[in-house]
């Protein structure tokens, strides 16, 4: 999937640890993040979301003159920017406590730089989704806008339930989705009992958006989990 | 709380036999002590052997010699009173005894004193001998009459003394005992709690609050320590995370980096494999000390048993598992449906933990199955591997030996990680249990049994 439109956002990264900024920084570099501005303190944090106004911040918990927590809703109460947390505070009650202030996600430290990656996208493409309306698949593009997928010079038009499917399987682009979290996604909260619906739903979308529906190259199942979505770039 | 009451009738019982064995040996004292009182009293010359020998060879003209010499050597006083009252004889008699006694006089000496004297009387055919002891040798009753009908009454009135007795002391018995193990059941409570590690709390008044303060003292100090050690491992655990993340973030950047030497990107490989491994075990260590000294509240919500095992396998797929390793799952359908109430993030670390078990047992790859069952009473959920297996003695070693964080041994094979114990932990938190199967080259199995209630 295309993800320079993702990689243009400004990213604020706040860590008391200057060397981990370097390597963050280094590694978001690497990746095409070309905006990143970067804090050592809750202090330098807020100066920083008032006068840079970046897309996305990234939290340490721990900081010298105060926690990422208060700093948080010191920007919620100017700002709905997303915000994950990179912490090396690992327990369940820093997490829910994370979780509990509206944070996007709570990343405990030690990570993998394709972690974070991951992570940083999934929030982005959540949080920024009217950005990208165009997903490219093999041999389709489908435009979430307008809800519909542009195959061989025609337009068919989703419904809004193959539209959340997609979207849903979109934000995690190669990556298995359960079938757990679809369900979850189409019918709420007790997503038991939807097996069937959800196959039906799958059988339409590949007609939809496969160029041979019996073949699928895009939407493919994981046998016993979930389903994944595969974009070209 | 039985062996104390057990402790307790013992020791009461034994007290009850210490009073009888007690009350034999007062007996028995008061015989010796009496005995020679007693022998010489009534021995040969007690009012009634001396009054027998002397009334035979006393009469009007007097008494014989031999009589008269035993009297005088034993301090005895005699008189001889005829029929009117006279004094017909005497041996010894002191000066204040008159010679004449009237009917008066008699009766009134019969039963008692003769100026001071105790004084036994015996009837003869002419008249009366009367002994007269030494003032300090007989004390007389002059009083001493019983009705008939007490003197009847009076084995029952034991009797029934002694029953009440006996039921008054088994009462005292019973009583003491249920007392004693009501205000010690407490104590024992919490001292069986601090046994096992656990902090405890008593509250006790009276007598026994010392008991509850020292308890209670003995509890904080535990407390104290445990806490004190959690946050110790915490806090080393929390100060590896920062450092360990730039080692696996600058390894994997090496390990991509183009420019760099293809055996450069393989050593860098290696670094962020083993870092991987580090934070593992700093993971499994926070969580294994916080679970064992109950630092962290257990977050029990309904969880879809069988989602979690979808997602967990899933996240692993798509963080990359290695071509040689292949994942199954297999989830009943009564299984699919339930929902248990437990921490979904501990359960998925359990898990977690096995599955990587078998890929870290396995280098050459091997095929790992988890399955999900459930019945009315319980959920069980199995993570088997088709590898190398466990001998029969490494089996029974991990199940029988306690894991080196467990023991003060430092023989312990160290190398089993903290995987297993965290499982376990994790499971007994959920009031679950966990078993391992292998068999030798044909592969492993965990199963994990917990009971649910109410089923679906």
């Amino acid at each position: 999937m295309d993800n320079t439109f993702l990689q243009n956002k400004k990213l604020l990264l706040v860590d008391d640890e200057p060397k981990l900024l370097e390597m963050v920084t280094a590694i978001l570099s690497d990746e095409g993040f070309g905006n990143i501005v970067t804090a050592v303190s809750v202090k330098e944090g807020i100066s920083a979301v008032q006068n840079e106004k970046p897309d996305l911040a990234i939290l340490d918990v721990m900081l010298p003159d105060g926690d990422g927590f208060s700093l948080m809703q010191q920007i919620r109460t100017f700002s709905d920017m997303p915000v994950i947390f990179l912490t090396a505070k690992d327990e369940a009650a820093d997490r829910l406590s994370g979780l509990g202030l509206g944070a996007d996600d709570y990343i405990a430290k030690p990570f993998l730089p394709q972690e974070l990656l991951f992570r940083i996208y999934a929030v982005l493409r959540r949080c920024y989704k009217e950005d990208t309306p165009f997903i490219n698949l093999d041999g389709c593009t489908i435009d979430f806008g307008r809800a519909e997928v542009h195959k061989a010079g025609k337009t068919i038009p989703l419904t809004a339930k193959e539209h959340i499917f997609l979207e849903t399987l979109a934000r995690s682009e190669g990556r298995i989705v359960t079938v757990d979290t679809l369900c979850e996604a189409l019918w709420g909260d007790n997503p038991f009992g939807y097996e069937n619906s959800l196959n039906a739903h799958v059988r339409r979308i590949r007609e939809k958006i496969e160029a041979d529906p019996s073949n699928p190259v895009s939407l493919i199942t994981v046998k016993g989990l979930g389903y994944k979505l595969n974009t070209r770039k | 709380m039985k062996s104390l009451g057990k402790y307790i009738s013992k020791y009461l019982a034994s007290f009850a036999g210490l009073v009888l064995i007690l009350l034999f040996i007062n007996c028995l004292a008061f015989a010796w002590t009496f005995y020679g009182v007693v022998t010489k009293d009534y021995g040969g010359f007690s009012p009634q052997n001396m009054l027998e020998a002397a009334a035979e060879s006393a009469s009007l003209e007097g008494i014989s010699d031999e009589i008269s010499g035993q009297l005088k050597t034993n301090h005895i006083w005699a008189v001889y009173l005829d029929m009117e009252g006279d004094r017909v004889w005497d041996v010894d008699a002191p000066d204040e005894i008159p010679e004449h006694f009237t009917v008066q006089d008699v009766a009134v000496f019969a039963k008692g004193y003769l100026a001071g004297y105790p004084v036994f009387i015996r009837n003869t055919d002419d008249g009366m001998l009367v002994l007269g002891y030494p003032q300090d040798s007989y004390m007389k009753l002059p009083s001493n009459y019983y009705s008939l009908r007490s003197i009847k009454t009076f084995p029952f009135f034991v009797m029934r003394i002694l029953a009440a007795d006996l039921a008054i002391l088994f009462l005292a018995y019973y009583y003491s005992k249920r007392k004693i193990l009501k205000n010690a059941e407490p104590i024992i409570t919490s001292i069986v709690t601090l046994g096992n590690g656990r902090p405890a709390s008593l509250s006790m008044h009276g007598e026994l609050s010392g008991i509850a303060d020292s308890v209670n003292k003995a509890s904080a100090i535990l407390s104290r320590q445990n806490q004190a050690r959690a946050n110790w491992i915490s806090g080393v655990s929390h100060d590896i995370r920062t450092p360990l993340s730039m080692i696996m973030g600058y390894a994997e950047r090496i390990a991509h980096e183009n420019s760099a030497d293809s055996h450069i990107r393989r050593e860098a490989e290696i670094i962020r494999q083993q870092s991987v491994k580090i934070r593992e075990l700093v993971q499994d260590l926070n969580l294994v000390s916080s679970l064992e000294y109950e630092m962290q509240p257990i977050h029990k919500i309904p969880v879809s048993l069988a989602g979690l095992l979808r997602s967990y396998t899933a996240e692993l797929l798509n963080t990359g598992l290695p071509g040689k390793y292949s994942i199954n799952i297999g989830i009943t359908p009564a299984a699919e449906t339930v929902l248990f109430d437990c921490d979904a993030r501990l359960i998925s670390r359990a898990v977690g933990n096995l599955v990587q078990n078998s890929i870290s047992h396995n280098p050459d790859g091997c095929d790992i199955a988890l399955a999900l069952d459930c019945t009315d009473e319980s959920i069980s959920l199995s993570v088997s591997d088709n590898g190398i297996g466990l001998s029969t003695e490494k089996l029974k070693e991990l199940n029988e030996k306690p894991h080196y964080m467990e023991s003060t041994d430092d023989r312990l094979d160290l190398r089993h990680g903290l995987g297993l114990i965290l499982v376990r932990q994790i499971t007994d938190a959920h009031s679950g249990t966990m078993k391992i199967e292998s068999e030798y080259q044909k592969g492993c199995k965990a199963i994990l049994n917990f009971p649910i209630d109410g089923g679906n």
